[in-house]
């Protein structure tokens, strides 16, 4: 589903450059549930944002559904990512003046999915994430877990084939966080393909693969050993 | 999606309350500003448009050529003599019809229902109510004016004589020439539009005039042009566009005008001189083709200066959305970066905020509407109209006020539109995306405000010394303390001496003097003109009696006063002011004795002659230069105003008694009377007119100005909170951090100053160029008014800096 040959990623100002991406290559597979570790400032959310297609890469190739796509203008990029790929972030990003309904909603406006598909669906994952009594709130009237559950039913309701989370569980308690990997870990057993960016060993083995970073490049793959 | 724009833009607004009332309220005020200018735009240029026939009918124009008698520009005069009407019918098949119009000249006296009163009394062809659209309320248009003594009242005027709206077959008396004569109320008419040249309150039949003094004289005489003449074209005639049938037509009646102009000199071209030419009915007010002088009654520059005065005001209100929004775009950064991560494109979030900038404009136009409603009766006076909304009236309003509310969202809204939609969604997620309103696109809104709105500080403050100026100067005559009597259309020949006698009794009257035309605007006056020693001369003329120049107290400079001791005064003897020495290169000596050759032309009677020279005195307005002027006392005219010199102090009693005096002389007819110096100051209506609208508009583009830079500060000093408190934790005081925050709008301020004052420089001088008395433009007229600007914006800025600088630091650090 994801390969990438050579990519880098180059931040300039007036007098510094940054490399934040130095020749990376990986590959994941439909399916693959992928953490990405590694200390703060190695690149991970760079190299997440590159493979969500809202920033472009300096340099290397990116292919994605084997189609190269680093160098796709933001219009045709914007117009992949809306049917293929979901986000979920640290600090939830929701809107504050859309209800949690709203919210969900919002990305099926963008895909002109019908009105009574839309509510149909926005309906089942409140449900199933036992959201749906607060389904006339507004983001700051939840807690945090609950938002970020709100984020995970809003990544997922255009049905993508990728969902990227950088740092899904940051900002959230244990049994807050538990839920949300739980939650993350179904999407992956029902076929969806997770890229998340984490620092908590515990989080990241929940996938099958954790990528470790340093300094922009890739330093190790683990694959991940369950021991039922 | 578009309800959900519609949602989302709605708790935004109600979110930040304070910017949306500050946005809602500066659009609400522009667009209101703005409505009643475009209103009142509208109104001047539909002038006479109501007209079902107004396509094929005209108004006839005597028209001259540049060059004639000593003329600079080409122009047309729609005074003609009583033949034209018929004439054009006789000659033309394409003239269907002919309407000729006698307007009220002055007021004369009517008596309805025993009581008598002044109305002016207009009289027209009966086919008046066949070319032109003017409703009957009661009665039938073709039986309106079908008999030589009937008459048409307007609603308002029946209302006023009668005390009832309907007094049709009542009769009705009107004084013309020197008697009282029954006329029968043949037919109501509704009140003519506002938008109509042509007014009327009394409508009598033209017919009736034939046989007056004025009629017989006129009747055939193609010399004498007193009235205004309407034709109806066939359809599809091309007759308005043959000047050269036009031409043939004048020459067959002027035969020898050119010749015996070229004679006198008054004409040195090789073409005709004059000729007659048909202006569309809808081009008699604000007429867009030039008719030269005189044809059209406003000039159309004027209304397209106040109309871009009120579009300025309405752009400072744009700007001050244009710049709120860039401001508070920090916090929508985060909306934006979440739709287009998941999927929205740039096309679709320029589509969210323009619908947000158009719900505000629209909610701003239903305000703005209401406060326009409000302000009508107010503005109405001010700018001395009746308009009022209607859009029977004005249709094209509906379409205009739609447009403008569409014009304002997209103007205020495009410009945040296009920054906001263009946030790339990785920055935003990273916090990389610097916001603020402090780019350079932002300041140059701010400036450009200032610079309107100090420039229309500068302008008012300009027009208003101008003003005073021309209202305070000594017009070279004692102007207060003097009481004018109306004796027009009376026997004032015989009420004088009696009225005069009774005056002079009053310990308060100094003294009383008579003449032919009053002072002031709307008094009237005469002027004459006549080829002296081969060269053409235009001169005022007054008739005064021999104790007016002591009641005005003008000065005497050489020669003597009228006398009655001299027989020849009344015959021949004229006083002549400095301006007539001038511009016949007499001096005060030399002038004493002068005659006025060919001053009648074929005529026995004896040449005028100079017995004094008077100093010149401002009869006319100070826009003009005083104009060669000559005073006479021949025994064939007669005085109809009254000027009565009272002592300074309360007039109240001297009227009473000079209105019992006017009884005495003259048992029926009413007393009426005006002050000198408020006639004078009429002249100058205009002017002050202006300088009210200008002075508004200047308060309410400063006003709005100073909103939108508290709109600014208050964001400014929200994103600066964490420094302001960094500075505070590290010992900056109150005043260094007000400075910091206020110095950089009061920089913009000053850049304005710099701007504006040239500019305003630049239009105040021409607009002073037109007048012949004026003040001189000093520099600290200018700086007062950016003084004034920057005070008025330091304050506005400091209020918001000071609210920031004496937050408590470990707040404001704990919220970054």
């Amino acid at each position: 589903m994801i390969k990438t040959v050579n990519l880098s990623k180059v931040y300039r100002t007036d007098e510094v450059e940054t490399t934040a991406l130095n020749s990376v290559d990986i590959e994941i597979k439909q399916g693959e549930f992928v953490s990405v570790m590694g200390p703060s400032g190695c690149g991970k959310s760079t190299l997440l944002n590159v493979l969500g297609m809202i920033d472009s890469p300096s340099g290397g190739d990116y292919f994605f559904n084997e189609k190269e796509v680093g160098k796709l203008s933001e219009r045709n990029r914007s117009d992949v990512r809306k049917h293929n790929l979901g986000f979920v972030f640290q600090s939830f990003n929701l809107i504050d003046e859309l209800t949690v309904y709203e919210n969900v909603e919002l990305p099926m406006l963008y895909t002109k999915v019908p009105a009574n598909e839309r509510k149909k669906r926005v309906e089942e994952l409140l449900e199933g994430m036992s959201i749906m009594h607060r389904k006339n709130h507004f983001p700051q009237q939840l807690s945090g877990g609950q938002q970020q559950r709100v984020a995970v039913a809003r990544a997922v309701v255009n049905k993508p084939k990728l969902i990227l989370a950088d740092e899904p569980t940051g900002n959230l308690d244990s049994a807050n966080g538990d839920e949300v990997m739980k939650i993350l870990a179904d999407l992956n057993a029902s076929g969806t393909t997770i890229l998340m960016v984490t620092h908590s060993q515990y989080c990241a083995e929940f996938g099958n693969r954790i990528i470790r970073m340093l300094d922009g490049q890739v330093v190790a793959v683990n694959v991940v050993k369950r021991y039922l | 999606m578009f309800q959900n724009y519609l949602k989302i833009a709605l708790r935004n607004l109600l979110k930040q309350k304070g910017l949306t009332a500050i946005n809602v309220l500066g659009l609400s005020i522009g667009l209101a500003c703005f409505s009643l200018f475009m209103l009142y735009a509208v109104n001047e240029f539909s002038y006479d448009r109501f007209h079902d026939k107004g396509d094929r009918t005209f108004r006839v124009l005597r028209w001259w050529e540049a060059g004639f008698a000593g003329r600079d520009e080409a122009g047309g005069d729609s005074y003609l003599p009583m033949p034209l009407g018929p004439a054009l019918k006789t000659d033309f098949p394409d003239v269907e019809q002919f309407v000729r119009l006698r307007e009220a000249w002055g007021e004369n006296f009517v008596r309805a229902n025993g009581e008598v009163s002044r109305a002016g009394v207009q009289f027209a062809d009966p086919s008046f109510f066949e070319v032109f659209s003017f409703k009957i309320k009661y009665g039938s248009p073709s039986a309106a004016l079908k008999d030589r003594y009937n008459v048409v009242l307007t609603e308002k005027m029946a209302q006023r004589l009668f005390g009832e709206s309907n007094p049709t077959g009542k009769t009705l008396e009107i004084k013309l020439e020197d008697k009282f004569e029954p006329y029968t109320v043949a037919a109501v008419a509704e009140n003519p539009p506002p938008n109509s040249t042509i007014q009327f309150d009394i409508l009598g039949n033209f017919e009736r005039l034939y046989t007056t003094k004025f009629g017989e004289g006129s009747l055939n005489n193609w010399n004498r042009s007193s009235l205004q003449t309407y034709v109806l074209l066939r359809p599809g005639s091309g007759l308005a566009d043959n000047s050269k049938q036009l031409l043939g037509f004048y020459q067959k009646y002027y035969p020898d005008q050119k010749a015996a102009l070229q004679k006198e000199g008054s004409w040195k071209g090789e073409g005709a001189p004059c000729s007659f030419r048909l202006q569309p009915l809808r081009e008699m007010h604000a007429g867009m083709e030039t008719w030269g002088e005189n044809a059209a009654e406003v000039d159309p520059t004027g209304i397209w200066t106040l109309l871009a005065i009120a579009a300025g005001v309405l752009l400072i209100a744009c700007i001050n959305f244009t710049t709120l929004s860039i401001g508070r775009s920090a916090g929508r950064a985060k909306e934006v970066g979440v739709r287009k991560v998941i999927g929205g494109g740039r096309g679709q979030l320029v589509r969210q905020f323009l619908t947000e900038s158009l719900l505000l404009s629209a909610l701003s136009a239903v305000i703005g509407l209401a406060m326009a409603q409000a302000l009508m009766p107010a503005f109405n006076e001010m700018a001395d109209r009746t308009l009022s909304f209607s859009l029977r009236l004005y249709p094209e309003i509906g379409w205009l006020a739609v447009g403008l509310t569409l014009l304002v969202g997209l103007l205020a809204g495009s410009y945040p539109a296009l920054v906001l939609s263009g946030f790339k969604p990785v920055e935003i997620l990273k916090s990389k995306v610097r916001l603020g309103g402090a780019n350079f696109f932002t300041k140059s809104l701010v400036t450009t405000q200032f610079v309107l709105s100090i420039g229309l500080a500068a302008a008012t403050l300009i027009i208003v010394q101008q003003l005073h100026f021309m209202r305070s100067q000594n017009p070279g005559f004692q102007r207060e303390n003097v009481v004018v009597v109306d004796a027009s259309d009376t026997d004032s020949e015989k009420i004088y001496p009696r009225f005069r006698q009774l005056a002079l009794q009053q310990p308060q009257v100094m003294g009383v003097a008579s003449a032919e035309l009053g002072l002031g605007e709307g008094t009237g006056w005469s002027q004459s003109g006549w080829a002296y020693q081969g060269k053409q001369k235009n001169v005022y003329e007054y008739f005064v009696d021999n104790h007016y120049m002591d009641v005005l107290g003008m000065q005497l400079l050489a020669g003597r006063n009228f006398d009655p001791k001299f027989a020849t005064d009344t015959i021949n003897s004229i006083i002549v002011n400095e301006a007539f020495l001038k511009d016949f290169g007499w001096t005060a000596e030399t002038a004493l004795g002068q005659k006025l050759e060919g001053y009648y032309e074929g005529s026995e009677k004896p040449l005028p002659v100079v017995v004094g020279v008077v100093k010149d005195f401002n009869f006319r307005p100070f826009k003009e230069e005083v104009k060669p002027q000559l005073f006479h006392q021949f025994s064939d005219y007669a005085p109809f105003k009254f000027f009565v010199r009272l002592q300074p102090g309360d007039p109240a009693p001297a009227l009473a008694a000079l209105k019992l005096a006017w009884a005495s002389a003259e048992s029926e007819l009413p007393f009426k009377y005006s002050f000198l110096d408020e006639n004078l100051d009429r002249f100058y209506e205009s002017e002050a007119r202006f300088s009210n609208i200008i002075g508004w508009a200047g308060g309410i583009s400063i006003f709005l100005a100073c909103l939108g830079l508290f709109g600014l500060a208050a964001l400014a000093a929200a994103n600066r909170t964490k420094e302001i408190g960094i500075r505070k934790v590290l010992g900056a005081s109150l005043g260094g951090i007000v400075g910091l925050l206020s110095k950089d709008f009061l920089r913009l301020v000053a850049l304005a100053i710099l701007i504006a004052a040239p500019l305003a420089w630049y239009f105040m001088q021409k607009w002073l160029d037109d007048f012949a008395y004026r003040i001189e433009l000093h520099w600290w007229q200018f700086l007062a008014a950016g003084a004034g600007a920057v005070a008025v914006a330091f304050l506005t800025v400091s209020f918001q800096s000071v609210k920031a600088a004496l937050a408590n630091p470990v707040e404001s650090l704990r919220s970054e």
